[in-house]
């Protein structure tokens, strides 16, 4: 209760000129078109690593953060950063994600490192597996360090694949189970930039199966998702 | 800002060419790269996409090649592409579209980069440059396929005559017993209209055949009971090929026996059937229809029908993209059954026929006809050995037979086969020899060395026997065998003077090229591997005339690795087919076979082509240098 006072009352974070004209410039980018077929637009499939998993207290360490491109990941068109921290997160935190403690405390600063973020991202939606803990993060972060209030639409693959694949909806829950499922390997799991790539592939092979229903942008995808968020709560 | 994860790094410097490449490089790829996402049987590349536009590597997943376009889910899978693996090579680099298919697999990730991006990079990295020359250098047997899959590309129902038959059978055989009675096998023949039932014992083991054509001559002109059991009118002469068995050897059976039909059998039981109509559905003159044409011509102009017919097939099989070495093999088998029946009609006119002179009498074939290479623009190369009856001097033989022989040169000119400039001809009387006159003429040469009898030897010491008494033929080779192998200042001369003609690779440039800059494919080309095989089967000893089964066969007697032997082969297969290319893109501007040349400008070749024929000539020097050593030269 004590930090969500302190975030309350802390007063607005003070940016240069130079990084509030950054913040502007993004601000004034004209909103992602989301009935743009997938294969002609750009998404940013994005993963965080925090210091714990607890939504209102545990802070964001790094972000990893790959776009797709007219359907295709393009490598080059890919974003990692890791965030200053005050101090580093304990042990076993980092044992999960390998984030050492000279490197949290090396990192960028957050106003920058987020900054270099939106600035990768653009307007262009999001998507993640699991949005509620990398948008709320995500969001904690930008609030606190740049005062801004981050509406952007996102997708989550949390809900879109059991939509796509119902009889796998009950067996899979976790993102590993279903790029288990696909086969996509992934060789360093809990490290921001390999999930998202991992979680951008799995965007692919579901972004192959909804075109198969006539499913080709990403309004056609939230429609989905809505669908199957209803159907996970009543059954 | 862009950011590559380690492990990405990690899993594709794991693999060719990336594990040689300077990081930087890498890093510079990776960053161009996208990852593309194919489910299984989905089309990754397919020729009507038109150039190929990227560069490929499988990060995870198969894909498989397909060679038929036409129905390419059921097509037998001929290439499978694992994690790791490049591709499409070949077409990227000739910047061409693909020959085949390739479909993912199974679900499928590949990183991908631009083709622009692809030829900056060869440029940017020696190791990745070497790479693709490399491999392409080993991909020779691969480029044939893209070329006659061009070649082919108008007719792509078309089987190639390259197919296995186990790929051209349509259907299981119709079979009955050999009991079963005429009347009902015909009746079953109209019913399911085929042209031909096999009868088969129970282990499915054939026995005879019996097609429409027998009808006539083997049961209504005899009428014969038509209640008696079928074996007995059936043709028991099965004539049977494995499935693995290529469809030009089906071809080439039904040609020289004049056969319409070839059972495939395996393990001794029938799997199917080939029928001529099969083998050349799309061709206009049947192989065996010309066959039997020449066979049972009996005047000049029926044989120029016949070498007409010969040289269309010839332009068919070269438009369709048959391999060298077969369509080589096939004008040779052509033009022998030609020669053949026109020695054998004038002998017959000159009431030669009969007499012991006709007995004792081999029309050999020399130089690139000894050598079953013909193309379509040789001149004929040919001489006679005869035997000496009791009671004549070999003088008095050669008179009688020298007007012969002067007709035969003259009808085969008729035919199309120019006459010899060089007057390397039977009419000649210095190719007109006894055996002894023949074995004196050959020592001369062995022991002389002069350029003349160097350059003779390199002409004669190819001949075969084309028609008649054979055994000449063949103990005069047994005895060349000897005789080379037991001189090496002769095979040392003659290795001399192969290593004279250099294959033309520049220190600069790709090609030291000549006048007009032009390269001439035969002589710089086919002409090294051609000597340096002659050379090595005389010293071999071995029976052969075929560069390439003489290569084959003196391997083996002189210690040569076999990988070493295929890639001669290969380049040497690669130049042929460069060369028929090039007769065949003449000859559709209106050039007629006289005219047809060697001599091709490389700069007009494709990026791929000219890599491949450097690689050839490349190969040509090695084979050379081997040469050398052995004759330490």
């Amino acid at each position: 209760m004590l930090f969500r006072l302190t975030g309350w009352f802390r007063s607005k974070p003070q940016l240069s000129p130079e990084q509030q004209s950054r913040l502007s410039a993004w601000q004034a980018l004209p909103s992602a078109e989301l009935k743009t077929p997938v294969v002609e637009s750009r998404c940013v499939v994005v993963d965080v690593e925090t210091t714990g998993l607890n939504l209102m207290q545990d802070r964001l360490i790094s972000i990893g953060a790959v776009a797709v491109v007219n359907g295709k990941i393009a490598l080059g068109d890919s974003f990692y950063v890791v965030l200053q921290q005050q101090a580093a997160s304990d042990k076993g935190n980092i044992l999960l994600h390998g984030i050492s403690t000279s490197v949290q405390l090396e990192g960028e600063p957050p106003v920058e490192a987020l900054l270099s973020f939106l600035e990768f991202l653009g307007k262009s939606p999001l998507v993640a597996f699991h949005v509620t803990f990398d948008e709320t993060m995500i969001k904690r972060a930008l609030r606190d360090h740049l005062g801004l209030n981050f509406k952007h639409p996102w997708t989550d693959l949390a809900y879109v694949m059991p939509g796509l694949n119902p009889p796998l909806a009950r067996k899979y829950r976790a993102l590993d189970h279903w790029i288990g499922h696909f086969n996509i390997r992934i060789d360093a799991r809990h490290n921001a930039l390999a999930d998202a790539l991992a979680t951008a592939q799995l965007f692919q092979v579901a972004h192959a199966q909804a075109v198969r229903k006539k499913i080709s942008d990403m309004a056609g995808l939230h429609d989905l998702e809505k669908n199957q968020r209803w159907v996970s709560a009543v059954s | 800002m862009s950011a590559i994860h380690p492990s990405e790094l990690a899993f594709i410097t794991k693999h060719a060419p990336f594990d040689r490449m300077e990081l930087g490089h890498v890093m510079w790829m990776m960053e161009r790269m996208n990852l593309g996402y194919y489910a299984e049987g989905e089309v990754i590349v397919s020729p009507e996409q038109g150039a190929v536009d990227r560069f490929l590597v499988i990060k995870q997943g198969v894909v498989h090649g397909e060679q038929s376009v036409a129905k390419a889910s059921d097509a037998d899978t001929w290439l499978e592409l694992m994690e790791g693996e490049c591709f499409p090579l070949g077409a990227l680099l000739a910047s061409r579209p693909v020959a085949s298919v390739y479909r993912a697999g199974s679900d499928t990730f590949c990183y991908e980069l631009p083709a622009d991006a692809f030829r900056e990079l060869i440029g940017l990295s020696a190791a990745f440059r070497d790479f693709c020359t490399r491999r392409i250098a080993n991909l020779l047997e691969h480029s044939k396929q893209v070329i006659q899959a061009q070649y082919s590309q108008s007719s792509v129902e078309q089987q190639s005559l390259a197919s296995p038959l186990s790929a051209i059978i349509r259907r299981k055989p119709v079979t009955c017993s050999p009991e079963t009675s005429v009347r009902q096998v015909l009746e079953t023949m109209r019913e399911k209209r085929i042209g031909s039932m096999v009868a088969a014992d129970e282990d499915g083991r054939p026995l005879g055949i019996m097609t429409l054509h027998d009808v006539l001559d083997r049961i209504a002109i005899p009428q014969i009971d038509l209640e008696q059991p079928v074996i007995e009118v059936m043709s028991t002469q099965l004539n049977t090929l494995p499935p693995q068995a290529l469809a030009h050897e089906a071809a080439l059976m039904m040609a020289k026996h004049g056969f319409r039909h070839v059972l495939v059998v395996e393990n001794e039981k029938l799997v199917g059937l080939v029928s001529e109509k099969d083998l050349f559905a799309l061709q206009r003159v049947g192989l065996r229809q010309i066959g039997s044409t020449i066979r049972h011509a009996a005047t000049p102009q029926v044989l120029q029908q016949g070498a007409a017919d010969i040289r269309r097939m010839a332009h068919n099989m070269m438009a369709q993209g048959v391999a060298p070495e077969q369509l080589t093999q096939f004008i040779s088998a052509f033009n022998d059954l030609l020669t053949a029946r026109i020695v054998e009609l004038e002998c017959k006119a000159s009431g030669l026929t009969g007499t012991p002179l006709h007995e004792g009498l081999c029309w050999m074939a020399l130089g690139s006809e000894g050598r079953f290479e013909q193309t379509l623009n040789t001149d004929q190369d040919n001489a006679i050995i005869f035997e000496v009856p009791a009671g004549m001097t070999a003088d008095q033989v050669r008179e009688k037979l020298l007007p012969v022989a002067r007709r035969i040169n003259e009808t085969l000119a008729l035919c199309g086969f120019p006459l010899c400039k060089g007057e390397i001809m039977a009419s000649n009387p210095k190719w007109c020899l006894s055996l002894e006159e023949w074995k004196r003429t050959f020592n001369a040469w062995i022991s002389g060395g002069s350029p003349e009898s160097l350059l003779n030897a390199s002409i004669f010491f190819d001949f075969r026997s084309l028609y008649g008494a054979e055994h000449l033929a063949d103990d005069l080779r047994g005895w060349l065998a000897r005789v080379a192998s037991d001189n090496s200042r002769f095979l040392h001369m003659m290795a001399e003077n192969a290593l004279r003609n250099r294959p033309p690779l520049g220190m600069v440039r790709d090609f030291v090229v000549g006048k007009e800059n032009k390269l001439d494919l035969k002589l710089n080309g086919i002409t090294p591997f051609v000597d340096a095989a002659r050379i090595f089967s005389l010293a071999a000893g071995v029976a052969q005339t075929n560069t390439i089964q003489r290569l084959r066969a003196s391997a083996e007697k002189l210690n040569m690795h076999a990988s070493e032997i295929d890639a001669w082969i290969d380049a040497l297969l690669f130049i042929q087919v460069l060369r028929l290319r090039h007769h065949d893109e003449v000859s559709a501007q209106g050039a007629g076979d006289g005219e047809l040349d060697n001599l091709i400008d490389p700069e007009k070749l494709n990026e791929l082509d000219r890599r491949i024929l450097k690689e050839a000539f490349r190969q040509a020097r090695k084979l050379q240098a081997r040469l050398a050593l052995e004759y330490h030269l």
